[in-house]
């Protein structure tokens, strides 16, 4: 989160990287934002992400809940429920 | 421990390399070995291949061997998930706990990979043998699983609340 950052690293996984045909994007962030406002904002414009089924979103490599906040100079990453092990 | 790699391990070394760092100290050590299956009902499958989050795997991984530390007695615990394209049959996670008691190392192992299926960030894609490729979907039943942990007396320090799209 450097000082005069105004973007955040998007990153896509799985079935959701796949179907917007995108693994990963800068986008402009000039204010701290609700990640459940950002994401319905992100999902005007990525028509795919209305299809993913349980989207879970992660900020600076940790679950994140519709009202944390993503600040500019974060790594948000967008994924549907994980099926390791 | 924990390690994310490609490369396929052996279930012995593991284990006994779990064994020999908590050697003197436990008196049990107990592991899961998790393999590639046939995720598909209708058609045979031909590979798996396992795409992952790295940094945030390990992370979550770790934070989850603190809490299984925090929860119960336990020595050591070494978890190893590999990543990447995986015939069927082949090794996937290795879960191993060292603890001074069995009841504390298969309580802390059971929740282990309980959890990593639900928390750490890897998706499983089936190749069938006819060349169709799919997404595996979470399995309710591992969702239900990993939130029987979730006892109210010991919840974990940050439980996730993922929003819908919309």
């Amino acid at each position: 989160m450097a000082n005069g950052t105004a973007t955040i690293e998007v990153l896509y996984f799985a079935r959701i990287a796949e179907d917007l045909g995108l693994r990963h994007e800068t986008r402009p962030l000039a204010a701290p934002v609700q990640a459940g406002e950002w994401l319905a904002e992100l999902a005007r414009q990525h028509p795919a992400l209305e299809s993913a089924q349980g989207l879970k979103i992660a900020i600076n490599q940790e679950y994140a809940g519709p009202t944390s906040l993503i600040r500019p100079g974060d790594e948000v990453a967008l994924f549907e429920p994980v099926t390791g092990g | 421990m924990v390690i994310v790699q490609t490369q396929r391990f052996d279930v012995a070394d593991l284990a006994g390399r779990l064994q020999a760092r908590s050697a003197g100290k436990a008196g049990a050590c107990v592991h899961f070995v998790g393999t590639v299956r046939d995720y598909s009902p209708q058609a045979g499958s031909r590979s798996l291949f396992l795409e992952h989050y790295p940094g945030m795997c390990e992370r979550e991984i770790q934070s989850l061997c603190e809490q299984a530390t925090r929860r119960w007695n336990i020595l050591d615990t070494l978890v190893v998930h590999r990543v990447g394209e995986l015939p069927l049959g082949d090794p996937i996670v290795f879960v191993g706990v060292a603890s001074v008691h069995r009841g504390d190392a298969f309580r802390a192992c059971e929740f282990l990979i309980d959890a990593l299926k639900t928390r750490a960030p890897f998706w499983k894609r089936e190749t069938l043998s006819d060349g169709q490729a799919f997404w595996v979907r979470q399995h309710q039943d591992d969702a239900r699983k990993a939130a029987q942990w979730n006892d109210p007396a010991a919840t974990p320090p940050s439980p996730a609340r993922a929003p819908d799209t919309h």
